[in-house]
């Protein structure tokens, strides 16, 4: 019993120990939030009609822009369906609000070129617009399957078997093989081809090369050089003659002809088919706004998929095949969903909040809790005397685990310890000290009724754990409810809180148990009348 | 051990307490009645001073430079086409700096940037050093609705629990000494006109959640007691004051434990280094650990008692309670004894219990139940 009771005191000093050297020795420091750092701090909020694609999409966007501007330790949260961007050490609030303003709207536009990017140069040659280089499309006769008219209902009259008649590109010219290879077919059983009779006058794609390049990739309207997603092709690019939003939200990775491909269905009507029918039957003439006959599907700058169109016009669905990865058709039927419903992200609150008030801030906490919890632990010794170098040593272990987790989430997991945390850590310390003045307490009513001290260590131990168990318990319901339900500071202080119960149960148990009963049976304790009262003889072993 | 000549804090250490929570309960009842019904008042009639965050709107934070003050705050806000007599403008001063925020209610982006520029002129500072902060009322509300439904859910959630854990007697009476708090705490805010941030949330939920935990501890004893004594014939008045008193020290230790660091964070932090979050946030939990503390040992406690007397088992119990010395036995030793059980049959029709010295070494000639002898 002792041996266990010793392997538990040890064990959770050594543990506390190794991880704190482990946090130390990688480097792991605890992350300030934005109220202690200064930074900006930008929440928005969808409006309108939007799907969970989009938003997800958007949020993604979001993190990627983030990430590539360099911020430190930024947090993107999702707080229901708010979005909170917190950009510590970014002080332009301008500049902020621009680098979070994403919709996960897709531009569909013609390419004018595309060109493979050498692995080892780095740099892209922009200057490559010689249609030698984009991959030839030949057409592969494959008798496409018949699709039981799934996503293509408005043609299920006419439902001819001359499904045939439309080809399936393979691209054989491709430079890179692992590059994958798309191409766009329709899913509908084409009886009557739409050819160009009723297409509007196509003039605004002409002159392609004649366009001036925008810096902007965002900018619909003008041409634009960027990449494609994984960064193995670099494109010209038309003007966008179309966006995402001309497909239904319905797009679906499936297995087409054999491999992974994306099926989705086009809106009827003039926003919808006719839209795309008009930059489709451009690209399938492969004429000057698209001679390499190839469309791309671009969200935020990059080219998601640039498949070569197979046929002059599409009625009901279109399909995109290529060399597909599961993955990669499920990513690009999601970026699809998205664009075809983009959300509009509104900014609902901005922050700015300047580095010095932080400081201040972070330094009058800081002082004020350590002080304050110096204070409880004077009045701990006052009161139990000897007893108070468990309750400093459990103060000890607690600490050292909290700042274990705190340090370690900030560096995994981007946690960020924010002025409303700060303070729940150091109000929770009250919760901790309680537990030990419940046990306490508990301790002087045994000895009083005249037991020994060991064996009062015990019974005390027993029912005070029921008691901070059940008391916990409510603090932990009150932390995960807020936790779950709420938004901003409230949620940081449930999470803190949360932990801070949770280092206490834990601390209760194998420090405060351990250290209590050895020092019970030592015997060193109860000879000096710890609480002032006089212990049964008989109480060290 | 002698129980008759201490001091009172003597036997406040020493766990000898012996105060009739129970028969002053109606003294504890008025006084929380006439608060609530003050917070209520001043609820209704003032209403609170609710911040940005739930309301929506801007506010600029600019340093107090010497070409800097309210009134040219004003001249900016009026260049800039916005009414300064909707505005509200604060001066703010801590340790390091002094800064003067001017808040107005929501704004179009630019202007927002355009008085940002003015006012970085005006104080000729650079414009970074003009913090902002918008929150559009819309967002403010829905911020809001969350919070409060959160609330609602934790509070069924916690009502289940207690009933399970206790019984639903403490669950009800829990949730009103709770509820008695948070009212109290958001009155003080009312009266006092404090501005609700979201500090102030999170301190409020703080109360709730210190309030419950203060309630449970109290209450744990209360079902123990109930359980030992459960064999004899003792009123649930008895059982009350008897786990009250026993926890009392402990009730004590525990808010002086808490209160000190928020005590800390209050005149400290805010006070003399001037972190103004922190001294929201520490007034409301201040005010909230009190009456958090008063009200599981006034209101919860004996609330309990009077719900459980309707019980079949301490209806027929009903009658006086013991006080005084023979309760302060019974703190002390934490048993019934014989010697009460028959007194009791004889000081039924004889007034209040008049607990003897007689009594309490009647009590304490009981020893403790010889120890087992257990293997080393």
């Amino acid at each position: 019993m002792t041996r266990r009771l010793l392997g538990s005191l040890i064990g959770v000093v050594a543990v506390v120990l190794l991880a704190v050297v482990g946090n130390l020795s990688a480097g792991n420091e605890i992350a300030l939030g934005l109220d202690l750092q200064g930074g900006v701090s930008v929440t928005q909020e969808p409006v309108g009609e939007y799907n969970s694609e989009s938003l997800d999409v958007a949020v993604e966007r979001i993190r990627e822009r983030v990430d590539a501007l360099g911020v430190s330790e930024p947090e993107i949260i999702r707080q229901g369906d708010a979005v909170v961007v917190n950009l510590p050490g970014v002080d332009n609030q301008d500049e902020a609000i621009r680098l979070v303003q994403v919709t996960g709207a897709v531009l569909l536009r013609p390419v004018v070129s595309a060109s493979p990017i050498s692995p080892g140069a780095g740099v892209p040659e922009t200057e490559a617009p010689a249609t030698g280089s984009t991959p030839e499309t030949t057409a592969a006769p494959g008798p496409s399957r018949s699709i039981p008219g799934a996503t293509t209902p408005d043609t299920a009259p006419d439902t001819t078997p001359e499904a045939t008649s439309e080809t399936l590109a393979t691209d054989s010219a491709s430079p890179s093989d692992a590059e994958p290879v798309d191409s766009v077919a329709d899913t509908a059983d084409d009886s009557v081809p739409p050819t160009g009779s009723d297409l509007p006058p196509a003039s605004e794609f002409a002159d392609v090369a004649a366009q001036p390049i925008s810096s902007d990739p965002n900018d619909p309207t003008a041409s634009v050089i960027v990449q494609n997603i994984d960064g193995t092709e670099i494109y010209q690019l038309g003007p966008a003659f179309a966006t995402g939003e001309v497909f239904n939200s319905d797009a679906t990775a499936d297995i087409i002809q054999g491999g992974w491909g994306v099926r989705v269905t086009l809106k009827r009507g003039s926003g919808g088919e006719d839209l795309w029918n008009i930059g489709a039957s451009q690209c399938f003439s492969g004429t000057g706004s698209c001679p390499t006959r190839r469309m791309a599907i671009v969200l935020d700058g990059v080219v998601q998929s640039a498949p070569t169109v197979n046929q002059p016009s599409f009625s009901g669905g279109v399909d995109i095949t290529g060399n597909f990865k599961e993955s990669e058709a499920k990513d690009l039927a999601r970026v699809l969903k998205s664009g075809a419903l983009p959300v509009r992200l509104e900014v609902q609150a901005v922050q700015t909040v300047s580095p010095t008030l932080g400081e201040d801030s972070l330094r009058a906490t800081l002082v004020a809790g350590l002080i304050g919890i110096a204070l409880v632990l004077l009045f701990m010794i006052l009161y139990y005397r000897t007893l108070a170098i468990v309750v400093v040593g459990g103060l000890v272990v607690s600490g050292g685990i909290l700042w274990n987790v705190i340090t370690f989430l900030s560096a995994s997991s981007g946690l960020a310890l924010s002025l409303a945390g700060a303070a729940g850590i150091i109000v929770s310390v009250g919760i901790t000290i309680d537990s030990y003045v419940v046990f306490f307490e508990k301790l002087k009513d045994e000895v009083k009724a005249g037991r020994t001290l060991r064996n009062s260590a015990e019974r005390g131990f027993k029912s005070t754990w029921r008691t901070i168990v059940a008391a916990d318990t409510v603090s932990l319901l009150a932390a995960f409810t807020l936790w779950y339900l709420t938004v901003g500071s409230v949620r940081g202080f449930a999470f803190f809180l949360g932990l801070a119960t949770l280092t206490d149960l834990v601390v209760a148990w194998f420090f405060t148990r351990p250290a209590m009963m050895l020092l019970a049976r030592s015997g060193r304790v109860g000879r000096r009348g710890a609480f002032g009262i006089k212990v049964a003889p008989g109480g060290a072993s | 051990m002698t129980t008759g000549n201490r001091s009172s804090l003597g036997r406040l250490f020493h766990g000898e307490t012996a105060v009739d929570f129970y028969g002053r309960r109606r003294r504890g009842f008025t006084v929380s009645l006439v608060l609530l019904v003050l917070s209520v008042v001043s609820l209704f009639a003032r209403g609170l001073d609710l911040g940005l965050d739930f309301e929506g709107g801007v506010a600029w934070q600019v340093p107090a430079t010497a070409s800097m003050d309210a009134d040219i705050a004003r001249d900016v806000l009026r260049e800039n086409g916005l009414d300064p007599a909707n505005a509200k403008i604060q001066k703010l001063s801590n340790a390091s700096e002094e800064t003067i925020r001017v808040q107005v209610a929501d704004q179009p982006a630019d202007v927002v940037d355009a008085v940002q520029k003015s006012l970085a002129e005006a104080a000729s500072v650079s414009s970074e050093d003009v913090s902002v902060t918008s929150v559009s009322s819309s967002w403010g509300r829905a911020i809001t609705e969350k919070a409060i439904r959160a609330l609602v859910i934790f509070l069924v959630l916690v009502t289940i629990y207690i009933s399970w854990r206790f019984e639903w007697r403490m669950a009800v009476a829990a949730i009103a000494a709770m509820a008695h708090d948070v009212v109290i705490s958001v009155g003080v805010y009312s009266v006092l006109q404090f501005e609700v941030t979201p500090a102030t949330v999170v301190a409020f939920l703080t109360i709730l959640g210190y309030s419950l935990y203060d309630t449970i501890v109290v209450f744990d004893k209360v079902q123990d007691n109930v359980k030992s004594f459960s064999g004899t014939r003792m009123p649930i008045a008895d059982i009350v004051n008897v786990s009250t008193n026993q926890v009392l020290m402990r009730s004590i230790n525990t808010s002086v434990s808490s209160l000190l660091p928020v005590l800390s964070l209050l005149i400290l932090g805010s006070g003399v280094f001037g972190a103004v979050t922190l001294r929201e946030f520490a007034i409301a939990l201040l005010v909230g650990m009190l009456t958090g503390a008063y009200s599981s040992l006034i209101v919860a406690t004996p609330l309990v008692a009077l719900l459980k007397q309707r019980e079949t088992k301490y209806a027929s119990l009903v009658g006086p309670h013991s006080t005084g010395d023979t309760l302060r036995a019974m703190v002390v030793s934490g048993l019934p004894t014989g010697v009460r059980a028959t007194r009791r049959a004889e000081a039924t029709d004889g007034g209040p219990s008049s607990g003897g010295s007689d009594t309490a070494t009647a009590v304490l000639t009981h020893p403790p139940r010889p120890r087992k002898k257990r293997r080393r």
